[in-house]
């Protein structure tokens, strides 16, 4: 046999047929995490309208909800892009709380004009963020460990800053946090985070620039290789994280009128449930915003039927973790199938 | 007298692959039995079920006439059948020493470690492998072919009556190599049965008395290696005939593409110069360590160069990074395809994207629509065996995982493509295929670099053939007519103690 024929013998492996449109969006979707955690989100909440019918499907507690989970919202974006390029942000609590103190010394204590304030509020956090990138990136430091030791260092200079906090900050820059919609009258951090999910999720999904972030992800040294500026994407990734923690401080800030030093104590756990909920993968290369928001959606559910249900506060932990140990073993079983 | 290893219709299958059918083989005491086969015939497969490391789906294993049970690596051990991994068993955070006796450190009182005597045993064994390594270093600092041998010595340290060496020589000199060789026959002489795991022709036809051949996870044949020839092997193999001799080269080599002068990266390389024209096969060829794959990765960007002018027609680069080689119209397709090479959880679409993201954007936008039929015309046209663009890179078999890295570097349509040894992990089909594409290339007026430790490769390849040893450039050679023996008296003219020499020399 010539080396032409045994080509051909080889080319010859069976070409996938094209399937109808919706048979194909179908099974695309039914491997997809994103539908996973919709379809859970979905039965969760009506099965939450029928348990408790006078509790769950209200106003005020659709209200509560929507608006609470707006900060770890805004969060999981940026912890979702980072995830993706195989790196992650413990310090993102601290950097809000850093935000949301700066913002409220600048407006409540310097009395500038509340613009000003929340840009120097979103400044902050993205400096945090550099800071953050560069040490990574540069000193080469592991990201656990650099963003364990921020995680302290912005703590402590939320405190050296300012103390106890500052409250009330001023009543032109409470306006931005507190303003609501006429129509369902959701106060302005929950439009932010609707916003930021949305910009961020078509950037993220559709982008060449942002596109990038997966190829760090997937394999750093190749990506490096086919010419992807890897450490310039990661400190990037980071800066925005830490603009976006920035955003979500100021915000707070301003929908309590009180800059609180001990904001965001332990959120970055929570934002890093939830985008691993979502679907990321701590090895990287793997993730959607979409997914991430949906998981920031499941866990505000689930916390909500145990406050509804008079649950201890003990106990939320308790469920959090399992279902998020339940979620990550599902991939176990998928890869093991699949290799 | 029983055989000491009889294994009579051995089958394994995994989730969806049928990794052995239906084997029997039996190996003789003191028989040194090769393992051959091409990439997935299942012969590491076969090696590991006997040592432990897998179990098996049915069939029966004998040693010395004994059935041998479900057993795992610590009762194989014990049994005295040691294994030799390809991917290495060792953790480099320990000693030389403790690894060795890993899990069966001889103790003192109250179950302490008796370091002194851990240490002699282990500079005993080593010291009979002919070679030196402290025991009290940590594997960490060893060369690959220093944790090689401590790999060896590890399976030596227990009383041995079955040996199986998985791929031992993939990280060796030639001299490291016959060393090994020697030990494995002196271990023969001494009555342990091996069976060697290889895929290298040479190094059977050196060392083996037999040769068992797989394809496809069946037996094709069992053969005395005095009564066979390469020709039967191959064929063998791959049930069919491959030829691996030179195409005629007619072509004409073009302008001048790209020039490197003087570089220097120290400590690999010191000063290498090349030029490479359109049209043209420029093949490296050096021994492991003389700096040729530095050199390129010197070339590219992607390791920092102290001295040395790159111009690429006629023009002066500088790249400080792999994206300002990329500008400049250079390719590189690493050595290791799976840790620097390809995106293993990708697609095929996103793989091939990888280096030409603004070419399937519109705008600021990636569009799929564009990158899939760009993955697909290259699916084409390099014949990539794949279900679907969309199939995951990471199940493809190593030939067609390294023409999806070849179509990476392809879809940036490079004016200098560097190949870091273009068949490696590939098998003897695939192997013709790469050549014939590769050949294609240089035809359409792409200069290309081929670096290579295969002498018949870069034999079969070069239009012309540049030397490394000690981080220079030493020779260079037309590659119509070329004979091994030249390239290697090349190669080994500057040994390590003559360029030494030369150096001080030149400082005095």
């Amino acid at each position: 046999m010539s080396v032409a024929q045994i080509s051909q013998n080889e080319a010859q492996a069976p070409v996938e047929q094209r399937e109808a449109l919706p048979l194909r969006i179908v099974r695309r979707l039914a491997n997809s995490r994103e539908l996973t955690l919709f379809v859970l989100v979905v039965l969760l909440a009506l099965a939450m309208t029928i348990v408790y019918p006078h509790n769950f499907p209200t106003g005020p507690n659709m209200r509560a909800v929507l608006l609470n989970l707006a900060p770890v919202g805004i969060l999981v974006c940026g912890m979702m892009l980072l995830m993706i390029a195989g790196t992650f942000d413990l310090s993102v609590g601290s950097t809000l709380a850093l935000s949301g103190v700066w913002g409220g010394v600048v407006a409540g204590w310097w009395g500038w004009p509340a613009e000003a304030a929340l840009l120097v509020g979103v400044l902050v956090g993205a400096v945090a963020g550099l800071i953050n990138g560069l040490i990574v990136t540069r000193i080469g430091i592991n990201a656990l460990i650099a963003t364990l030791g921020t995680l302290t260092i912005y703590r402590s200079l939320t405190y050296v800053t300012a103390g106890t906090g500052v409250t009330p900050i001023s009543d032109s820059f409470a306006e931005y946090g507190r303003t609501a919609d006429p129509i369902l009258r959701i106060q302005s951090p929950f439009w932010a985070m609707l916003v930021l999910v949305l910009v961020g999720g078509w950037l993220v999904a559709r982008t060449r620039f942002f596109r990038q972030f997966y190829f760090v992800g997937g394999n750093p040294r190749a990506a490096q290789l086919s010419g992807i500026r890897v450490d310039r994407l990661i400190l990037i990734g980071f800066i925005i994280m830490g603009a976006l923690a920035g955003i979500a401080g100021v915000l707070g800030a301003a929908r309590l009128n009180s800059a609180v030093v001990n904001a965001g104590v332990g959120i970055e756990l929570k934002v890093i449930t939830a985008t691993v909920l979502g679907g990321a993968s701590l090895k990287g290369g793997e993730g959607t915003v979409l997914g991430g928001i949906l998981g920031v959606l499941f866990i505000a559910l689930i916390e909500n039927a145990m406050i509804i249900n008079a649950v201890g506060v003990f106990w939320q932990g308790l469920v959090v973790g399992l279902v998020l140990l339940f979620a990550v073993s599902l991939d176990r079983f998928k890869t093991a199938g699949r290799g | 007298m029983a055989p000491r290893l009889q294994i009579s219709q051995l089958c394994k299958s995994f989730p969806g692959v049928r990794a052995l059918d239906d084997v029997s083989m039996s190996v003789e005491p003191g028989e040194i039995r090769a393992l051959l086969g091409e990439n997935g015939a299942g012969k590491s497969t076969l090696g590991k079920i006997v040592a432990g490391v897998y179990s098996r789906t049915s069939g029966e294993v004998r040693l010395d006439d004994a059935v041998l049970g479900d057993l795992d690596e610590k009762a194989a051990g014990e049994l005295g059948i040691g294994i030799v991994h390809q991917e290495g068993s060792l953790v480099p955070q320990l000693s030389v020493a403790e690894n060795i006796f890993a899990g069966r450190q001889p103790t003192k009182w109250l179950g302490q470690v008796d370091i002194r005597l851990m240490r002699e045993r282990a500079h005993a064994l080593i010291t009979q492998l002919g070679v030196a390594i402290d025991p009290a270093m940590k594997v960490a600092f060893l060369s690959p072919a220093q944790a090689q041998i401590v790999e060896i010595a590890k399976a030596l340290s227990r009383e041995l009556r079955l040996l199986i060496l998985d791929e031992p020589t993939a990280a060796l000199t030639l001299t490291e190599t016959e060393k090994l060789f020697e030990i494995v026959r002196r271990l023969g002489r001494d009555g342990v049965s091996i069976i060697y795991v290889s895929h290298r022709l040479a190094e059977i036809f050196a060392l083996c008395d037999s040769v068992t051949v797989l394809k496809d996870g069946r037996l094709a044949g069992t053969r005395k290696v005095a009564e066979t020839t390469t020709d039967e092997l191959i064929r063998l193999m791959v049930g069919r005939e491959v030829h691996l001799t030179r195409a005629a080269s007619a072509r004409q080599a073009g302008p001048v593409v790209f020039e490197a002068d003087g570089v220097s990266a120290p400590p690999l390389v010191r000063s290498a110069s090349i030029t490479v024209r359109a049209g043209e096969v420029v093949c490296l060829a050096g021994l492991i360590g003389s700096g040729r794959s530095e050199f390129c990765e010197a070339i590219f960007g992607a390791r920092r160069r102290t001295a040395g002018d790159i111009r690429i027609g006629g023009a002066p680069v500088d790249p400080q990074g792999p994206w300002d080689a990329k500008h400049a119209g250079i390719g590189m397709v690493p050595e290791d395809r799976k840790t620097s090479g390809l995106f293993l959880g990708m697609d095929l679409v996103n793989n091939i994207a990888a280096t030409v993201l603004s070419k399937v954007s519109s705008g600021a936008n990636f569009s799929n629509t564009k990158a899939e039929r760009l993955a697909g015309g290259f699916v084409k046209e390099l014949r990539i065996a794949t279900p679907s663009v969309r199939k995951i890179v990471g199940e493809l078999s190593g030939g067609n995982q390294q023409k999806v890295l070849l179509a990476k570097w392809l879809a940036m349509e490079p004016r200098l493509l560097i190949v870091d040894e273009p068949t490696r992990g590939v098998d003897v089909g695939a192997r013709s295929e790469i050549y014939r594409l590769l050949r294609g290339l240089a035809e359409k007026g792409v200069a290309l670099l081929v670096v290579s430790s295969e002498l018949p490769e870069v034999l079969a390849l070069a239009d012309r053939i540049v030397v490394m040893a000690e981080g220079r450039t030493v020779g260079e050679l037309p590659g119509e007519g070329a004979t091994e023996e030249q390239v290697l008296r090349l190669a080994t003219r500057f040994t390590s103690s003559v360029a030494n020499v030369r150096e001080e020399a030149v400082g005095a």
